[in-house]
């Protein structure tokens, strides 16, 4: 098989592991209107909660449930106590007081776990590659393959067919309509946030057999999720979706042709988006 | 004393430039301060005056060092040469970034900066001819100041090397201050107020907005000159993203709009991590703590709580007189 | 300055608590003891190396305790990774302790500055940094090293891996795109061309790269028989987990030239380490008395195996301390005197100092991951298949003192 083909399989698959950390931070920006740089410290905590919970004994798949609720109470109560007192002010505050969070998180995350990176095991059944011809691949990147499209799918239908969805789709909009017709907006900000942590979790638990755990991966996946929310549009679940797969295919296909220029060509690309197209590929803006 | 009360932004900084030497043991500690605090002056110039929040302010500082150190290693300048160049040199990069920059606004304009700061940070990594690549530049040197043929005043030690930067910084300071309560300045608190309401009375919001960028640029370009001076080096992690957070974090801080509360926040943020990093290895959760702090109750960040502090002591002796009106500074 | 001496003295009486603020403080109170400085990075991305040097300077402090008839001190300098920071802290040290020994940089970039610096201070520094130009382009008289560099890291895993693998003709590389990883690659392309191995390609990567898979498949679509992992600390595990992940293990062999050792088997697992060839600086299991001595004090001491970072940091301040007993001074030119040719016992059997590159000539070692079930003990990841000194000629390194 063409190397460049197999190339962008493989961008499929760290593409749809990107679209699964990019989507959160997009939905957040959407209806909170703020960027919110504690995002890769949630995908921190999915990864790490994640490893403690299978050093504890738990099965993988159990955590994979598990691990995103927990982040996700622990968002909820972020943006209870120190988020939702700051939506009036100017938005630099916003941003500072993520950029606090995200550093807490980090720090706490060294002491409880320390410096090292550890290693979490690749769930029994899908340990091994796949041959077919000459494509060999993982089985268990096909697997996040395929687990980030179910859920994808899922995440669609919450927005799509559920009043939390219309109501946050519909804030996106006009928060101001949304709270006159009755609905309780802080509430619908806690749920999306809470929501966006929780996939980002998600995707740290996802990555951790592939990426294993370390404390810095929050700064890399953060800078990763902000080039393909940019480059999706902020605030669309297609975006994301189209962004993750379209970074994702890049890069895996760069480091055939060009290796040493695929991350300058992704912040190139990210800029090129906003100077040309600012919303995005399937931006509203 | 209105003449007292308008400079009084630049004599609490001449009260700081001279107590530094005082309090503090190290030279290179006291330069640190002052170099940071030159950074942070040209962060608040756009977040505070022109409500621009900028991720690139590290492209700027690393630019300013990785100029002075070509120039004053293979062009053999002579030191005010290499620091005027320099400083127009970050001027340059800085209208170049801006005229990008300044053609969105809000979340955007903020992603753009990111975006930029990381693409010079992999140009950098990818020209090693130039920067150094990851080992950075090394041996600069800290040539002596010849003032004008007549005399050649040495700046080798760390205390001799603070003076120099201690009268740049409050020339430049002065020079801000000059700027800041001009028209220019007002203007751009305009704009930071009302943006459209600015174009509508007839000003060319982006012409401002793109001036502010590069006065910016070379207030910080001149920064990262004198650190690279300091330490000898110019590396890469002066170009890189923590460094831009870290100005940011010191500007916010310190508080915005207003200029002393800039010195405030690059020396409490200097001091503050000095002394913190001999206690705990952690001391970065300290900060983040500090940071949600900030956010959550300090909004007018160290130089409000000053002034708070100031009101309530001057309001109990003066009972009755309405407290003073906030002015920048 | 008598203004400020009189201050001095009224903050240095009235400074009593230890509260080590970087305010003024008697300095009389340190002058006797021999003050060394730790600069290595306690938070940042390397803290965790730079926490088992603390762990290393410390053990030697407290193994000697007293030398000349004066107590030893030291002072650990978080660098945080940044050049300019420890750049700062060491001129500080150097100013208010009048601390002249140094023993730490763990990235490159911090020692080549700090080198610079110590010259500058009329000090003296000991890295375990690995880029060629600390010993090379960039030496000067205060600088010493205690790993080997490219060179000797390549000579002494890739020649002993060819030998032993005649057939494995098709190498692959993966290299991180600055001055140290193409100081590796260009050490193995001359092996290469030597034996008339196939270099069938390679893959730059940046230093922030987490994501390994592309250059993965490049390479598989190459075919190789070896795979050369050039980078190192944690792109290196990652590199080496996803390779493991994409099946290479299978048909092709597996070699990471600068391992890290202990810390990173650890991390790493003893399933993903099986099998796969390690070139490292130091092992714990190394049969060497000097090393056997160490290994039991530490073990005393942390109740635990000693990794690179701790055995590095140990060594080189152990160097120091025999160099200042050597000379019979404190003084940083006697002391850089006597360190310039000294032979010791070291960690990796008889160790030497070149006088002229302030080369620390030791042995690297070829390692092999053990299978779970080979393993003697919880440390024990590796065997140690071959070992020996090589170095490049003073004249190539392009070292001039």
């Amino acid at each position: 098989m063409n190397v460049y083909l197999l190339q962008v399989v493989n961008g499929v698959g760290i593409g749809m592991l990107y679209f699964l950390l990019a989507v959160g931070l997009s939905i957040i920006f959407g209806l909170l209107r703020f960027v919110n740089f504690a995002h890769g410290a949630f995908y921190l905590l999915g990864a790490y909660f994640c490893f403690q919970a299978v050093a504890w004994g738990l099965s993988f798949w159990l955590a994979l449930v598990l691990v995103p609720l927990a982040v996700a109470l622990l968002a909820w109560a972020a943006e209870r106590i120190l988020l939702r007192r700051i939506y009036d002010k100017p938005h630099e505050f916003h941003i500072l007081i993520t950029v606090g969070v995200a550093l807490v998180l980090q720090e706490a995350v060294i002491l409880v776990w320390g410096p090292l990176g550890d290693n979490v095991a690749t769930p029994a059944p899908f340990q091994g590659v796949v041959m077919w011809g000459s494509f060999i691949y993982p089985k268990y990147r096909l697997f996040v393959i395929g687990f980030t499209a179910v859920f994808a799918l899922f995440l669609w239908w919450v927005l799509e067919g559920t009043r939390l969805g219309s109501a946050v789709r519909a804030g996106s909009e006009s928060t101001e309509m949304v709270a006159m017709l009755g609905i309780n907006v802080f509430r619908v900000f806690g749920l999306v946030f809470a929501l966006g942590a929780g996939t980002a979790a998600l995707a740290g638990a996802l990555a951790a057999p592939i990426r294993g755990v370390d404390p810095f991966m929050g700064l890399e996946a953060l800078g990763v999720a902000f080039v393909i929310v940019v480059v999706g549009g902020m605030g669309s679940f297609g975006g994301a979706l189209a962004g993750g797969l379209l970074i994702g295919i890049v890069q895996s296909v760069m480091s055939s042709l060009w290796p040493e220029g695929a991350r300058l060509m992704i912040y190139v690309a990210m800029a090129a988006v906003l100077l040309l197209r600012p919303h995005g590929l399937l931006g509203r803006g | 004393m209105p003449a007292l009360r308008d400079n009084s932004g630049l004599l609490l900084a001449l009260a700081v430039v001279l107590l530094l030497p005082l309090l503090l043991q190290s030279g290179t500690l006291a330069t640190e301060v002052l170099v940071y605090a030159l950074a942070v002056l040209g962060c608040n110039l756009l977040l505070g005056y022109t409500g621009l929040l900028s991720f690139g302010q590290g492209v700027f500082f690393g630019m300013g060092s990785y100029a002075v150190g070509i120039l004053l290693t293979r062009a053999g300048m002579p030191l005010m040469a290499a620091v005027l160049l320099s400083i127009v040199i970050g001027a340059g990069v800085a209208a170049l970034i801006g005229w990008f920059a300044i053609r969105q606004r809000g979340t955007y304009f903020v992603m753009l900066t990111l975006a930029f700061a990381q693409m010079f940070y992999f140009l950098a990594y990818s020209l090693p001819g130039w920067t150094g690549g990851d080992n950075g530049l090394l041996g600069i040197p800290r040539p002596p100041l010849s003032l004008g043929g007549l005399a050649s005043v040495p700046l080798d030690t760390p205390w001799r090397f603070y003076s120099f930067v201690a009268v740049v910084f409050l020339l430049t300071f002065w020079l801000l201050h000059r700027v800041t309560t001009s028209v220019f300045g007002r203007t751009l608190l305009a704009i930071r107020e009302n943006e459209a309401r600015a174009r509508a009375v007839g000003y060319d919001t982006r012409l401002f907005k793109l001036a502010v960028f590069a006065i910016s640029g070379a207030v910080t370009a001149l920064a990262g000159a004198l650190h690279a001076m300091m330490t000898g080096i110019a590396p890469l992690s002066n170009i890189e993203y923590h460094t831009s957070e870290m100005i940011l974090v010191m500007t916010v801080i310190g508080g915005t709009g207003n200029l002393f509360a800039s010195l405030l926040g690059a020396a409490f943020y200097v001091l503050a991590a000095d002394w913190l990093s001999t206690l705990w290895p952690r001391w970065l959760l300290l900060l983040g703590l500090l940071l949600i702090g900030v956010s959550l109750f300090m909004h007018k960040g160290l130089w409000g709580v000053g002034q708070g502090l100031w009101q309530w002591a001057t309001g109990r002796v003066r009972a009755g007189r309405p407290a003073v009106r906030e002015q920048s500074l | 300055m008598n203004r400020r001496q009189l201050l001095q003295l009224a903050a240095a009486s009235a400074a009593a608590s230890a509260l080590p603020l970087p305010l003024r403080v008697a300095r009389a109170q340190a002058a006797q003891a021999i003050q060394f400085g730790c600069p290595v990075p306690m938070s940042g991305a390397f803290a965790a190396n730079g926490k088992f040097a603390d762990l290393g300077m410390k053990l030697a402090v407290e193994q000697y305790g007293k030398v000349l008839d004066r107590p030893l001190a030291y002072t650990l300098l978080d660098t945080e990774g940044k050049p300019a920071t420890a750049v700062r802290k060491m001129q500080e040290l150097v100013q208010q302790k009048g601390a002249r020994y140094f023993a730490g940089g763990i990235l490159s970039s911090e020692a080549l500055a700090m080198g610079k610096e110590a010259e500058k201070n009329n000090a003296v520094f000991i890295t375990t940094a690995g880029a060629d130009e600390i010993t090379g382009a960039d030496c000067n008289r205060a600088t010493f090293r205690w790993s080997v560099p490219t060179y000797g890291a390549i000579e002494r895993t890739v020649r002993p891996l060819i030998e032993q693998m005649p057939n494995a003709k098709r190498w692959y590389t993966i290299t991180p795109q600055y001055v140290f990883g193409d100081g590796l690659l260009t050490a193995a392309k001359n092996i290469f061309k030597e034996k008339g191995i196939e270099h069938v390609g390679n893959s730059y990567h940046s230093l922030t790269e987490k994501e390994f898979s592309g250059y993965l498949t490049n390479a598989m679509a190459a075919r190789p028989d070896v795979l050369l992992l050039l980078n190192f600390g944690s792109q290196s595990s990652d590199a080496l987990r996803q390779a493991v992940s994409f099946g290479m293990k299978q048909n092709t062999t597996i070699l990471m030239a600068w391992a890290s050792g202990l810390e990173q088997f650890e991390s790493l697992g003893a399933d993903l380490c099986e099998g796969v060839y390690f070139g490292a600086q130091y092992w714990h299991g190394i049969d060497a008395p000097g090393n056997q001595d160490f290994v039991r004090r530490a073990r005393e001491v942390f109740k635990a195996n000693p990794n690179y970072s701790l055995a590095g940091s140990y060594i080189c301040t152990k160097i120091l301390i025999d160099a200042i007993v050597k000379a019979g001074s404190d003084e940083p030119a006697k002391v850089i005197a006597a360190l310039e040719g000294m032979k010791y016992t070291g960690l990796t059997g008889d160790e030497e100092i070149r006088p002229e590159d302030h080369q620390v000539l030791k042995n690297y070692y070829l390692l092999r991951g053990k299978a779970k079930s080979a393993m003697k003990d919880k440390d024990d990841y590796a065997d140690i298949l071959s070992f020996g000194k090589s170095f490049l000629p003073v004249a190539q390194t392009g070292c001039k003192l």
